[in-house]
C-alpha cells in the first residue's frame, strides 16, 4: 500500500497486493497462504460442510472392508478360542474334531497343531500361563500342554503340526466338560461339567465342587471374576447364571432367566459388569450388584447368540450367532451394531478380540478362525499426520452432521445377507404384532389390572442367593 | 465378593443411575470431595488423563451460553453444554481473528465541504497509487465492440468478448494471453467456469465452451440464441438464458442438462446471479424483474421494478446479497431490499437512460449510463429515501465510445472493467475491492497445483442443486414440524406401540419441544411470564388464523395495499376501523367495566345531575 499525499486536501490509497507476501520466497518453499473468516468470504459455509459430511460418511461405506485373513486348519467347527495372556498374537483355537491350534495372527502361521488333542470335540481353552496351554473336552479329561516348540519341531523350517506331542499332564473328570477356566494368578482353574469344579494343577483330582443347592443343571459355560479373582460365574442349561465364591466354596447369588445364555465374559475394565450371550437373540450386560435387570440390552442378532467378547478396552463387545454374523457392538449402544459376514462363513461359535482391541477373530462351524478388523474403514498400516488429520476432520464432520437425515441414511447402511434381512424383518413385525395385541388387550380389561411391563424387567425371572 | 463389590462401589459408573445404596451417595456427595489420597487408582489414573495445560481453554466460559436446564439426560445435557460454549468461544475468536487481516483497503477522501472526490480524475489516482496498483488502469482499443468482460473469482483472469466474434481471456496483471478466437459469429456474453481453465461463450446459435487455450469443448445445443450467461461456482451449473425466454441450468460436472425454467416473460435482457444462495436474477422487457431457483418451475419472486424494458441487474456481495440494484431503459436506477420488495430503498435518475449497474466487492455501485461510469458509495445508497434524487457521487469517469454495455468489478482488485464499443476500459476505483483474500476460498496467487487441488475439491463440496433457495441457511437447521401428525389431541388412533419415537414421547408427557436455549436466555421469572404472556400458543394461533368478519373486505384492502390514495379503500378501511371498535366496546361491556362516555350536551336533560 501506498499513500502519496500529491494534493495535501486529498488522500488517496489503492490497494495493491504485495506479491513478495503471497507468493514463495524461494522455489520449494510451501505458499503463503491468508485467511479471512468474513462469513461474505465463505458463501455456502454450511451446505458445502453437510457436502463434505456427507462425503465423508460415504467414504467410510466404501472404506469399510473388513474381512483380513482365514486361518484354516480345523477340520470340522471351531468350539473355543482364548488368547494367550501376555502376547499381541497368540490364540488358541479348540476344534469339534478335537483338534487344537495355537495361531500366530501376525503372521498367520501356525505355531502348534495338536491333531487328537482330545477324542471328540474340544470344548473349552485357556492359557494356564505364558507357555501352557489347558484344554478340556467331551473325553472327559483335561489336559495340560507345553505351547514351547519341542525338538523335532525345530528341526523343520516351520512349526507345523505336530501329532505326537504329548500333554504335560492329564487330568481326568468322571463327566464330559463344557468349559474351562484358570485362575488369575494361582495354579487354580474351573471346569464346567454337570457342577463346577475346582482343580489344582499339581493334583490331579478335583479339590472342591461347587453347587446351587438345588440345581440339577449342566453347566455351559465358567468364568473367573479379572478384577477380584476368587469369584466365579457360570451360566447353565436351566436358564440360570450363578456366582461362586472359590474362598467361601459355596455359590453366592442366582439368577434364572427367561432363556438360557450361551456364554459369558466379564467386563476387563469394570469388575462388576458382566456381559451374558443369550438364546433369544440378544446379550445383555448385568451388574452383579443389582442382577434384577440388565443394564443394557444389545438387540441386532436374529439367531441364537453362541459367543460374545469385550474388547480389553472395555468400551467395544463382540458377539457372534447362530445366524453365520458376527456384530461389534459400543457398549452401552444397544442397538446398530457393525455386522460382519462372509458368505462362506457359517454359524459363528467362538468370538475373541485381540489384545491391542484392534482386531476381531471370529471361529464358526466351517471350521476356520477369521481375522477381521475391529473398525472396518480403519486403515491399516502407517497413517501419516496428514492423513491422521483428515480422518479426525473426518470423524468430527460425521458426528457433527449425524442428524442430517442424507448422512445419518449412509451411516447406517450395512449390507447384510438376505436371510438375516428377512428374518429380522420378521421378526420385527412378530415383536411389534405381540406389543400390539398386549396393548391392545389391556385397553379392553378393566383399567389398571396390567401394567406393561418395561422389557428389561422381563428378562429376569427369580433371583435366588 | 463383598469386597468386589465395595470396590466397585466406590468406582461406580458415572451415567448409570443406580437407585440402591441411594443414600451413601447423598452423604458422600454432602462431604467435600474426595481428593488424590482417598483413591490410590483414581489418583494414579488422573494424573494421566487429565487434559495437558496447553490445551486446557485459557479464556473464561463465555457467558450467556444456555444451560438445558430441563434436559433430565445427563450426558446429553453435558454435551450440548459443551457444544454450546465451543460455538460461543468460536465466535468470540473470529473476532480476535480480525486482528489477521492485514491489507488495508483503498480509499480517498478529501478534506473540506467544497472539494469533492468526484472531481479527482483517473490520471490524478494512477499517480498517487503504487505501480502494482497503477496496472489496473488500462485502455484495450479493440474492433468489433461492443465488449463485454467477466473476471474470475480470483480477480487475476479476465475473459472480454466483443459482439462481433472476437474472444480472448487473459491473465490481466502479467499480460500473458491465454487464449483469442475470432470466431466471426455475434457473441453476447461470456463467462469463467469454475477457474480461468474453461470458459463458455454465448454464441450466435449455442452456448460454447472452450478450455483455456481456446480448444472448442462442448457444444451446449440445448441453449438456443444464448443472451446472458451465469456459472453458479459452488453448485458447478451453468445457467443461460436465451431469445425464446428458457432459462436453462447445466451441470458443467456431469454434463446434464438440469433443469429449463420457460420464463414467459419474453427474452430476458439482464441477468446475473446471488453469489450468496446462487439465485437467478433476470431482468425482462416489460418491467419485471424474476428471481429463479432451478427447483421451482416458477419464479420465487416476481417484481415489477420498471416502467421500461430492465436493462441491468446486479446484486450487493457486501450485505451478503440483501440489497439489488436495477436499471431500466427509463433512466432510472433502483436499490431494493431482498427481504422487503414494497418499494424501492432508493431511486435516482441516470443520465442518458438504459444503464448498467454494477456493485463491487465492498459495496461501491457503479452505474454506467450516457457516456460516462459514476460510482456511488455504500451508507448513502442504502439509506431509505423518497425522493428521487441521485446519492452523492464517489467517482466519475467519462468514457466517450457509447453505448457502455458491460461493467465488471475486479475481485480483491480497486478495478472496474468497463466494456463498450471501442473495446474495454479499466479504471481504478479506490476502496471497491476486498483487500484480504481466503486463500482457500479464492487465491489470486495460486500456482498449477493449488489450482487443481481447488479444483477437486471444488467438486467433492458440490452442493446439489436442490439445496438452491432464498434462504441459504436453512440447511441445517432444524426442520418444520410436520402437519399431519397421527396423534390427534394426545389421543392416537394407532396403537402406542406403532407410534414414531417423538410421539410415543408426547403421548407420554416426556417430550421436549422447546428449542435449545429458550429458556437459557431467559434469566428471570417474570420476564418468562411476560414472554408467555405475548406469545401464543400454537392452537391460538391456529386459531386466530384467518378468522372474524368481513374476510371479503380484508381480501379487498389486501389487494389495494400501495402507495396511491384511494377514497374507496380508505371508506372501507374506515368502515373496518369503526367496526373493531364497535366490538372491542362490547367486549369491553361484556368484561363488565362500563365505558365513561364523554359528557354530551344532552346530559343535561337527564334525571340525575351530572
Amino acid at each position: 500500500m501506498t499513500d502519496a499525499y500529491r494534493n495535501p486536501c486529498q488522500k488517496i490509497s489503492v490497494l495493491q497486493h504485495a506479491p513478495s507476501a503471497h507468493l514463495p520466497t524461494r522455489p520449494g518453499d510451501p505458499t503463503p497462504t491468508s485467511r479471512n473468516l468474513d462469513p461474505l468470504q465463505h458463501p455456502f459455509a454450511r451446505a458445502r460442510e453437510r457436502m463434505r459430511a456427507l462425503n465423508a460418511a460415504k467414504m467410510e461405506r466404501i472404506f469399510a472392508k473388513p474381512f483380513v485373513a482365514a486361518l484354516e486348519g480345523h477340520v470340522d467347527a471351531v468350539e473355543t478360542m482364548a488368547r494367550k495372556p501376555d502376547s499381541l498374537d497368540m490364540v488358541a483355537s479348540g476344534s469339534w474334531d478335537g483338534g487344537l491350534i495355537l495361531h500366530d495372527i501376525s503372521r498367520r502361521t501356525k505355531v502348534l497343531h495338536v491333531e487328537n488333542a482330545h477324542k471328540g470335540k474340544v470344548t473349552g481353552i485357556c492359557f494356564a500361563d505364558s507357555d501352557r496351554l489347558l484344554s478340556c473336552g467331551v473325553d472327559r479329561n483335561i489336559k495340560l500342554w507345553s505351547i514351547r516348540p519341542s525338538e523335532e519341531d525345530m528341526d523343520e523350517d516351520r512349526a507345523g503340526p505336530s501329532t505326537s506331542r504329548k500333554p504335560l499332564k492329564v487330568f481326568p473328570g468322571k463327566s464330559a466338560f463344557n468349559s474351562i477356566d484358570h485362575h488369575r494368578s494361582d495354579p487354580l482353574f474351573a471346569t464346567a461339567s454337570n457342577m463346577v469344579q475346582i482343580w489344582d494343577e499339581t493334583k490331579s483330582a478335583a479339590i472342591s465342587n461347587l453347587t446351587f443347592p438345588t440345581s440339577t443343571e449342566t453347566i455351559n459355560a465358567v468364568r473367573f471374576n479379572l478384577s477380584e479373582s476368587s469369584v466365579l460365574a457360570s451360566i447353565g442349561s436351566d436358564r440360570t447364571f450363578t456366582l461362586y465364591d472359590i474362598r467361601t466354596g459355596k455359590a453366592e447369588r442366582r439368577i434364572v432367566m427367561q432363556m438360557q445364555s450361551n456364554s459369558l465374559a466379564w467386563s476387563p475394565t469394570f469388575p462388576t459388569t458382566i456381559l451374558l450371550a443369550s438364546e433369544d437373540h440378544n446379550l445383555y450386560t448385568f451388574d452383579i450388584r443389582a442382577l434384577k435387570t440388565p443394564t443394557q440390552i444389545y438387540k441386532a442378532h436374529v439367531a441364537a447368540v453362541m459367543s460374545c467378547d469385550w474388547a480389553p478396552t472395555g468400551t467395544e463387545l463382540v458377539s457372534g450367532s447362530w445366524d453365520r454374523t458376527v456384530r461389534v457392538w459400543r457398549e452401552g449402544a444397544g442397538t446398530q451394531p457393525e455386522v460382519y459376514h462372509t458368505k462362506r462363513m457359517q454359524r459363528v461359535m467362538a468370538t475373541l478380540y485381540t489384545a491391542d482391541a484392534r482386531f476381531v477373530l471370529s471361529g464358526s462351524d466351517d471350521g476356520n478362525v477369521r481375522i477381521w478388523k475391529a473398525h472396518a474403514s480403519e486403515k491399516l498400516g502407517v497413517v501419516t499426520a496428514r492423513e491422521r488429520a483428515a480422518i479426525e476432520y473426518r470423524e468430527s464432520l460425521k458426528q457433527r452432521w449425524k442428524m442430517d437425515k442424507e448422512v445419518d441414511r449412509v451411516q447406517r447402511s450395512r449390507h447384510i445377507p438376505r436371510p438375516v434381512y428377512k428374518a429380522s424383518q420378521l421378526k420385527r413385525t412378530m415383536l411389534e404384532a405381540r406389543r400390539v395385541k398386549e396393548e391392545h388387550r389391556r385397553k379392553h380389561t378393566r383399567a389398571g389390572e396390567t401394567k406393561p411391563k418395561a422389557a428389561r424387567k422381563k428378562i429376569v425371572i427369580a433371583e435366588q442367593t | 465378593m463383598d469386597a468386589l463389590i465395595a470396590k466397585a462401589d466406590a468406582i461406580r459408573p458415572v451415567t448409570k443411575k443406580r437407585r440402591i445404596h441411594q443414600n451413601e451417595s447423598q452423604k458422600k456427595s454432602g462431604t467435600s470431595r474426595p481428593g488424590p489420597s482417598d483413591d490410590r487408582t483414581l489418583g494414579s489414573v488422573s494424573l494421566h488423563t487429565a487434559l495437558p495445560k496447553s490445551l486446557r481453554p485459557t479464556s473464561p466460559p463465555p457467558e450467556n451460553v444456555p444451560k438445558y436446564g430441563h434436559i433430565q439426560d445427563k450426558k446429553l445435557r453435558a454435551q450440548l453444554t459443551r457444544q454450546s460454549t465451543q460455538s460461543a468461544r468460536s465466535k468470540a475468536l473470529v473476532k480476535d481473528a480480525e486482528l489477521l487481516l492485514t491489507e488495508e483497503a483503498g480509499l480517498m477522501e478529501v478534506e473540506g465541504d467544497v472539494e469533492k472526490t468526484w472531481r479527482i480524475g483517473q490520471n490524478e489516482i494512477v499517480q498517487a497509487a503504487g505501480q502494482e496498483a497503477a496496472q489496473g488502469r488500462k485502455e484495450w482499443k479493440l474492433d468489433g465492440g461492443p465488449y463485454r468482460s467477466r473476471y474470475t473469482r480470483n480477480g487475476r483472469h479476465l475473459a472480454i468478448v466483443g459482439r462481433k466474434g472476437h474472444v480472448a481471456t487473459f491473465d490481466w496483471q502479467t499480460g500473458t494471453m491465454h487464449a483469442e478466437l475470432q470466431l466471426r459469429e455475434t457473441c453476447r456474453d461470456i463467462t469463467f467456469l469454475h477457474d480461468h481453465s474453461h470458459f463458455a461463450v454465448a454464441q450466435q446459435k449455442y452456448v460454447y465452451i472452450y478450455d483455456r487455450d481456446g480448444v472448442e469443448l462442448h457444444q451446449l445445443k440445448s441453449h438456443i440464441e444464448p443472451t446472458r450467461l451465469e456459472f453458479l461456482p459452488y453448485h458447478w451449473l451453468l445457467a443461460s438464458v436465451g431469445n425464446a425466454g428458457y432459462l436453462k441450468y447445466q451441470d458443467t460436472s456431469t454434463g446434464q442438462l438440469l433443469v429449463e425454467h420457460r420464463t414467459k416473460l419474453g427474452a430476458p435482457s439482464a441477468m446475473t446471479q446471488n453469489a450468496h444462495n446462487a439465485v437467478i436474477h433476470l431482468g425482462h422487457a416489460n418491467g419485471t424483474v424474476t428471481l429463479w431457483t432451478p427447483n421451482l418451475p416458477h419464479p420465487a419472486v416476481r417484481l415489477l421494478a420498471h416502467l421500461g424494458p430492465v436493462a441491468s441487474v446486479s446484486v450487493d456481495p457486501s450485505t451478503a446479497g440483501r440489497y439489488m440494484s436495477t436499471a431500466g431503459q427509463d433512466g432510472l436506477v433502483k436499490v431494493w431490499d431482498c427481504r422487503n420488495w414494497k418499494g424501492a430503498v432508493r431511486t435516482w435518475n441516470a443520465r442518458g437512460g438504459g444503464g448498467e449497474v454494477e456493485w463491487s466487492q465492498r459495496g461501491a455501485l457503479a452505474v454506467a449510463s450516457g457516456g460516462s461510469v459514476n460510482v456511488y458509495t455504500k451508507p448513502s445508497i442504502q439509506t431509505p429515501l423518497a425522493a428521487t434524487v441521485s446519492p452523492p457521487l464517489y467517482l466519475t469517469h467519462p468514457i466517450p465510445h457509447r453505448p457502455l454495455t458491460s461493467l465488471r468489478f475486479c475481485p480483491f482488485h480497486d478495478v472496474l472493467t468497463v466494456g463498450h464499443n471501442a473495446g474495454l476500459s479499466s479504471i481504478i476505483v479506490p476502496g471497491s475491492g476486498e483487500p484480504n483474500f481466503d486463500s482457500a476460498e479464492a487465491d489470486p496467487f495460486e500456482n498449477k497445483r493449488a489450482r487443481r487441488e481447488r479444483e477437486v475439491k471444488g467438486l467433492l463440496d458440490k452442493i446439489q442443486p436442490d439445496m438452491i433457495a432464498l434462504d441459504p441457511e436453512f440447511v441445517g437447521s432444524l426442520a418444520p414440524e410436520p402437519k399431519l401428525t397421527t396423534a390427534v389431541g394426545g389421543e392416537p388412533d394407532v396403537p402406542f406401540a406403532r407410534l414414531p419415537r417423538l410421539e410415543r414421547l408426547r403421548v407420554q408427557g416426556k417430550a421436549d419441544e422447546k428449542e435449545d436455549g429458550d429458556e437459557g436466555l431467559v434469566d428471570d421469572d417474570d420476564d418468562d411470564d411476560e414472554a408467555a404472556k405475548k406469545r401464543p400458543t400454537k392452537e391460538e394461533k391456529e386459531k386466530k388464523k384467518m378468522r372474524g368478519k368481513n374476510k371479503t373486505l380484508k381480501r379487498y384492502l389486501r389487494k389495494q395495499r400501495k402507495n396511491v390514495i384511494d377514497p374507496r379503500a380508505l371508506a372501507v378501511r374506515a368502515k373496518l376501523e369503526k367496526q373493531r371498535e364497535e366490538r372491542r366496546k362490547a367486549r369491553a361491556a361484556a368484561a363488565g367495566h362500563a365505558e365513561d362516555r364523554k359528557p354530551s350536551a344532552l346530559d343535561r336533560f337527564g334525571r340525575s345531575a351530572p
